[in-house]
């Protein structure tokens, strides 16, 4: 990620956590995506980081030198979009 | 090599207070986590902090002390752990569980703890989306919530201002003992610490620890399961569950009017809004070794369970599921206790569902222990003394 970006720039939208609170985490300890999700709940909204999970990683490469691969992305737990309480109920026949 | 006066292993809920606590009383600490703070069980669960849920008895006790320290712990915190003194509902669905409830309430009052029975309106005022049919339940105003990662990030933090050291992605590979069979050292993957006391506060993965100094620690993983609902109003005010959890877990031969779907994951309503404005609705136990994948057909039970208590949830988005392990000690009871054969050996592990209620309390038993001071109350019933020269197989708690 270009270090152009302001710390005030949102990257999840769903949660309105800001490079600046990304940045913050890591400084705190965060050494991956998940890391950060847990202290800033990016990730941890409706889109559940469809939106910026790549870019809390660009943040993560950015801050701590190491690889995307290293930088991980959130665990994949279903649903894959989200469904009702109804439809799950039912055996998740729409 | 670096000395400590105490080092504790395991970045959860236990080891994070443990580390806490000791920091505070002047020792110099160390925190060791193979992983990152909160990765294990204290992320992957919800943030009941309640003297309920509990056996009349040790269990009550320590969690009314535990509710207490949150208490005081969040006047001075700066680092907010999302503290919610929001009140425990049980619910219950027929007259027996009704019965059972009372009976249950009568001996946690005796004790001195505030947990009342309360009608079917007074439930529905205070829940006003629970299902119209239900009987009525307990309440426990003193009860509340926790986001329980935060609680560990939290004791870090304040931790650190008392001097603690915390080394994430350090793994624990050994202990060294010395000739008196006394804790020496703790060998991690990237160096050596010196100390002569060792915590071992890692819930589920505490057997393998214990490995380490001979001692074969009776707790297995127990998976629970959770949804998460998108951000809505407040669904539920207060933390909620059915209180056939509470008699299925204490009494195995108590059945529910459930479908054999729900009976057979062993399915059970517990349901909270937290700070963030969604809903975590579960609950399973069940015993699947250290996976935490979510089964399909769990999530549908949960989903049916759940609807049945709070019938809004029905059109409810539900945007992700998660597993985790709690480690679920023989008795029901966590071990709370120094080791009298490995001196300077401590155990902190084995709450199961209960160590986010529990987490001040045993970090402040723990701290006490380890400085010779006298503890909060007597804590002989969570000693590790209790597994020695029996037969396990007859300490095993009633029910599942």
């Amino acid at each position: 990620m270009d270090s152009k970006f302001d710390d005030d720039m949102l990257v999840c939208r769903c949660e309105e956590v800001t490079v600046g609170e990304i940045k913050e985490a890591i400084a705190q300890g965060a050494r991956d995506v998940v890391g950060v999700k847990r202290r800033t709940r990016a990730g941890m909204g409706l889109c559940q980081g469809r939106t910026c999970e790549k870019m809390v990683q660009q943040i993560l490469c950015q801050e701590l030198g190491i690889s995307p691969e290293e930088a991980g992305c959130s665990s994949i737990r279903p649903p894959a979009r989200p469904i009702t309480f109804g439809t799950l109920a039912g055996g998740m026949k729409e | 090599m670096k000395y400590y006066d105490a080092i504790v292993i395991g970045g959860g809920l236990q080891g994070t207070s443990t580390a806490y606590f000791l920091a505070k009383k002047g020792l110099r600490v160390a925190l060791l986590e193979r992983d990152d703070i909160a990765s294990g069980t204290a992320s992957h669960t919800d943030g009941a902090t309640l003297i309920s849920d509990k056996q009349p008895g040790i269990d009550v006790l320590q969690g009314y002390h535990s509710v207490e320290l949150y208490r005081k712990l969040v006047k001075e915190f700066s680092y907010d752990i999302e503290f919610e003194s929001c009140g425990f509902m049980y619910v219950c669905e027929t007259d027996q569980e009704m019965e059972a409830a009372a009976d249950y309430a009568a001996k946690v009052s005796a004790q001195g703890f505030d947990m009342r029975v309360i009608d079917q309106k007074e439930m529905c005022e205070r829940e006003r989306y629970l299902a119209k049919d239900l009987k009525g339940g307990l309440w426990t105003e003193s009860d509340g919530l926790v986001n329980p990662y935060k609680v560990c990030l939290g004791f870090v933090e304040e931790g650190r201002k008392y001097g603690l050291d915390v080394y994430t992605h350090h793994e624990v590979t050994g202990i060294r003992l010395n000739k008196k069979n006394q804790v020496e050292a703790v060998i991690t993957d990237r160096e050596t610490f010196l100390t002569d006391k060792v915590v071992n506060a890692c819930g589920v993965w505490a057997p393998a620890i214990g490995n380490m100094v001979g001692l074969d620690i009776p707790i297995e993983p127990r998976k629970g399961i959770l949804l998460v609902t998108e951000k809505s109003e407040t669904i539920a005010h207060t933390e909620v569950l059915e209180f056939g959890y509470w008699l299925a877990k204490f009494f195995a031969d108590f059945k529910r009017p459930v479908s054999e779907l729900v009976e057979r994951h062993n399915v059970c309503l517990n349901i909270e809004t937290t700070h963030s404005g969604n809903t975590i609705v579960g609950g399973c136990r069940l015993f699947r070794g250290y996976d935490i994948k979510v089964e399909y057909e769990i999530m549908q039970a949960i989903a049916e369970r759940a609807i049945r208590f709070f019938p809004i949830l029905k059109d409810m988005n539900c945007i992700r599921s998660f597993g985790g392990i709690r480690p679920f000690c023989l008795d029901h009871l966590p071990i709370v206790s120094g080791v009298e054969e490995v001196p300077g050996f401590y155990i902190a592990a084995g709450h199961e569902g209960d160590g986010v209620a529990l987490a001040p309390i045993t970090g402040l038993l723990i701290s006490q222990m380890i400085t010779g001071e006298k503890t909060e109350f007597d804590a002989t019933e969570l000693a590790w003394s209790r597994f020695k020269n029996v037969d396990r197989k007859k300490l095993a708690a009633h029910g599942n």
